[in-house]
Order: C-alpha cells, then structure tokens, then sequence
C-alpha cells in the first residue's frame, strides 16, 4: 500500500504539471480535448474505486447521467446557480446509489454486472420517455458556469476554454483528493481486502455488504459531480449519452492506464484514447480498426496496464488492486 | 465456552453434519478428526457462520450465535485458519495481519478519514500490535514481504497471525500442518502450544495424528457427519470403532 505521504506528493506534482498545461496548449479545440480527458478520468476512477471492492459496474455513465439531469433541472427549474447545483447533484446522485444498491451489491458477481447494464439501460430509457427530462432531444440551454466574484478584486469567468480547463482540473483533483483519502484509510484496506477476497476479509471482521455499498455510493457522488459539469460545460444532455458503451469506454480508460495505479492511471487511459483517435483522423475510416488494434496489443503484452511499464524496473513495487 | 446443540447441515439430499454435540472448555485443546468428507470443515464453517445450520444451536459464552453472520462471529471471537493458505496474495505480511484489526478503531468515522492525531496514534498502537504478533509467531523478518512470495509453511503461519490479529477467544484451525515437512510441522506445534498458553482456547482439525496427538486435551471424532466417539487421545487410539471407520471392518 502506497504510504499517504508518498500520494500527497505524488498528487502535488501532478497538479503542479496539469496546471502548466495551458502555457503550452494554446489551441481551443485541443483545450476542449484535454476537458474531456480531466472529466473522462474522473469517471474511469470511479470505475477503480469500485473494482478495488470487488464491483464491477457497467452502470457508470448511467449515474454520470444523473448527475448531470440533476444538475441541469436544479439550474433551470430552481435557478440555482452552478456552485450550488454541482455539489447538491452530486449529493443526489450518491443517495441514488444509496438506494438501488442496498439491493444490488448483495450478490456481486455476474449477477450484479448485468443488473447495472440493465439499470442502466433504464436509466437512458426514463431520461428519453420522461416528459420531465425532455424526451430524447434532452435538454438544452443549461447555463454555463456561473462567473465566480470576489468583491473588490476581480471576476473569474468561465467563458474561455482555460478556465473551463482549471475548473475541471480542480474538481479532478477533488475527487482524487476525496478517493485518496479513502485509500490511505482503513476504507481502502478493506476495500482491498475484498476485492482480494470477500470470503477470508468477511472471516477478518469486515462487513463486506456495508463496504461494497460505501464503494458504490461514493464511486456514484463522484461520477454525479462530473456529470453536473458535463451538463453546465455543454450545455445541452440528450439520453443516449448516458448509455452502457460509454461505460465500456471508461472501463478501457481505466484498464488502458492500469487499474493498480487509482489517479496518475485514468488520465494517462483517457489521454491516450481521446487523444489517439484525433492524431489519427487522417485516415478516418481504418481509425476504430487502429484503435482496437491498440487495445489488442495493450491487454496481450501489458495486461496491468500502460503504468504497470514504471513499476516493473523496480523488483518489489507491485501494482495492489 | 462453546456449546453445539443437535447441529445439521443438508446439501441438498446430503447431510454433511447430522446431530453433532459438541461442548468445548475454556482454555483447552480439541482436535476434530475423522476421515474425508465425515464433516469437520462444514461443521467449522456453521461455527463461524460461513455456512447456516439446517438445524440446531450454538452457543458461544451463554449467547446463541445459531446463523450469524462470519463478520459478526468474528467481532464476537471466533477466528479461524483455513485449510489451503488462504492469504490476501498480493498484501504484504504486515498488511494481511492488519486487516484483522479492521473491527477495533474506537475513533470516529470522519476522523479516520481526515487523519486527525488521536486516529493516526490509533492506527500506530494497531501497527505496533500486528508486528508483536508476527515477531510472537517468528514472521517478523518477512514483514514487507508480499504474501505469495512465502513459503507454504510460512504461509500456513501467517494463516495463524490473521487468525490471531482479530483478539479472538476461540480459535479454529483448519489442518494447520497439512503439506508442512516435518521440521515445520514441530514449529507449528510449538506455536499452537505457545498460543494456548497465552490463555486461547483451540479446535484443531487434522489428519497428522502426531499432532492431535500432542496437541490435544480431547478428541472428538466424526464420520459420516455423526459424532463416533469423544474421549482423551488413548481412549480414541484404542476404541475399535475408531479404528474400523479408518481402515474398514476386518473380515475374519
């Protein structure tokens, strides 16, 4: 288990890189890519998050989607602002998991992937069907991000794509705050422990029912809060978004990285896959065959995952998880 | 200390355990033997709640534990090593002990999660304690060594740290010499002997009879999920019942 001191600096440094970034990327379009990457990292670590208890869900984007009509409704019914809607949706979205998985994370296993796949599917199905989530046009004209004041001094807007970018770069960096500090607590020990095997932690005095649904819960808050800026961020959510294969996509983001590395892993997964695909739009037609071809060649040689390369010179550090 | 009233367990059409009594003393020795399949992994597993009981009650310290949970008989006492070393592999040793410590923080929630002194000074006395164990146990020296990398032997005793880092009253070891070489299974012994002396009280299920045999107070023998007999080590060695479910009736 990595010690907390070595994560504290390990996530300053990395904040101290992402926040140069757009010294050097000056480009819109590459902006808009990197906001992409930041909020698909922040759903492939949710997808970790909840794999290290022994879950694995294909419900993610489902409650990525909650999160983001929560946060969409609450601003434009209630006139709430952003930095009211965003925490309140995520809250939402956690008390949504709360609910169905008191039932679901009973029986893990297969049973549970195909009851979040199906889940899921509902989710997408009541989004486009429900008159209150405006049918499968979605929603549209969500307000952007509210301008932040601080009287006297000066306004922070969220008109350019570089504050957009530090605005998901701080709640990426909340949300890997808030899953480090499970990890270096006795949560992320006995997350570990069944994930490694539910049988002998249960024989260990852990309650794996109640720690499975502290994993889903929490792993859900956090994919609400990034789908509540998704939603500000675009400025319109239609359902189909939402649906399993942009789940499989943050399954692979994660997996691409190395699921043993919980943070630095889902950003190096998602910057390779939204990235790749752009460099190679040349040839537009062979890019999925490339893709995939990538993807084959990954799960044979590196099966932990593109981190995994760092960890093998050193003879004892191990990826855990 | 523990008391098992009539306890049965059915597989389908298969009664794995049928009636068994079973009434062990505070600090004392029980081996559980009998030949394969007569019963005595199931009958571990209805104790800690792995399994539910078809029928019948146990009791453990005047409380009916009958279809507890594994994780709330663990916090009432009852810990256990399995037969195969089942070990978190990819742990190191202090960490697999530590899990067992899972149950004990007394400080809040929330302070566990922000860090606060009182709950790091906690988490520092919890690590003190696990690495007294494995120094008791002899494994201290592999401290930071993963788990899978041990050997069989020293995964069998780490098997018995895990046990023991839960505090538990009653301890049930599941074949803890099996696969050992001999110089190992005298280790084992040693340590079972040394842990009782620490006031535990100890079932032990095994086929090495040289081990029931210098382990145990009592012998409780099982065949065909039924209690044979129950008696002091010669008085089973010599019963012919005992000696018939073993090797067969001898035909004259």
């Amino acid at each position: 288990m990595t010690s907390p001191y070595k994560r504290i600096i390990g996530l300053t440094v990395l904040t101290f890189i992402l926040a140069m970034v757009p010294l050097i990327v000056k480009s819109p379009y590459y902006m808009h890519l990197l906001i992409m990457v930041g909020m698909n990292a922040m759903l492939a670590m949710t997808f970790i998050l909840m794999l290290r208890a022994g879950l694995i869900s294909l419900g993610i984007a489902a409650f990525w989607g909650i999160g983001a009509y929560v946060s969409a409704l609450l601003a434009l019914r209630l006139d709430l602002s952003f930095w009211m809607a965003m925490p309140l949706s995520a809250i939402i979205t956690g008390a949504v998991a709360l609910c169905i998985g008191c039932v679901l994370v009973k029986n893990p296993g297969f049973g549970f992937i195909i009851e979040t796949v199906v889940l899921g599917e509902i989710a997408v199905l009541a989004f486009a069907h429900l008159p209150l989530f405006g049918g499968y046009k979605g929603i549209v004209s969500i307000p952007p991000v509210d301008p932040i004041h601080i009287p006297f001094l000066f306004s922070i807007e969220f008109v350019s794509k570089t504050a957009s970018y530090y605005l998901i770069l701080f709640l990426f960096l909340l949300v890997a705050i808030g899953y480090s500090a499970f990890y270096s607590a006795w949560t992320g020990r006995a997350w570990l422990a069944i994930g490694l095997n539910p049988r002998l932690a249960e024989s260990k005095g852990v309650n794996i029912y109640r720690y499975r649904l502290l994993a889903f819960v929490v792993g859900s808050a956090g994919a609400g809060l990034a789908g509540s800026f998704y939603a500000h961020y675009y400025g319109a959510i239609a359902p189909t978004t939402f649906n399993v294969f942009k789940t499989i996509y943050i399954h692979i983001f994660a997996i691409l990285g190395g699921v043993g590395f919980p943070v630095l892993g889902p950003i190096i997964g998602a910057f390779i896959m939204i990235l790749v695909p752009e460099v190679l739009r040349v040839a537009k037609e062979i890019e999925p065959i490339i893709t995939g071809l990538l993807l084959i060649l990954l799960v044979l040689f590196l099966p932990q995952g593109l981190l995994s390369l760092l960890s093998r010179r050193k003879k004892n550090a191990r990826p855990v998880g | 200390m523990l008391k098992v009233n009539k306890l049965t367990k059915h597989f389908g059409g298969l009664v794995a355990v049928n009636e068994v009594d079973l009434h062990i003393d505070s600090s004392e020795i029980v081996g559980l033997i009998g030949p394969n399949g007569a019963g005595k992994s199931t009958l571990f597993n209805l104790i800690n709640g792995f399994l539910k009981p078809t029928s019948g009650e146990v009791f453990f310290e005047g409380m009916d534990i009958t279809g507890f949970k594994a994780h709330d008989v663990s916090h009432l006492g009852i810990d256990q090593s399995f037969q195969a070393s089942t070990l978190f592999q990819r742990l190191s040793v202090l960490d697999n002990v530590f899990i067992g410590y899972h149950m004990r923080y007394k400080t809040k929630y929330w302070k566990r999660l922000l860090r606060t002194p009182s709950a790091l000074k906690e988490e520092r006395a919890f690590r003190k304690d696990a690495l007294e164990i494995l120094t008791f146990m002899g494994l201290q020296k592999l401290r930071d060594e993963q788990a899978e990398n041990l050997s069989h032997g020293h995964q069998k005793i780490l098997g018995v740290c895990m046990a023991l880092a839960t505090k538990p009253k009653l301890l049930l070891l599941d074949e803890p010499v099996a696969g050992m070489s001999p110089t190992e299974t005298e280790t084992m012994i040693e340590l079972i002997r040394k842990i009782q002396e620490k006031g535990l009280t100890i079932v032990v299920v095994e086929h090495d009879m040289k081990v029931i045999m210098s382990l145990c107070d009592r012998i409780v023998v099982l065949n065909y999920g039924r209690k044979l007999m129950e008696g002091s080590p010669n008085e089973v060695l010599k019963s012919d019942e005992v000696i018939e479910a073993y090797l067969g009736k001898a035909e004259i």
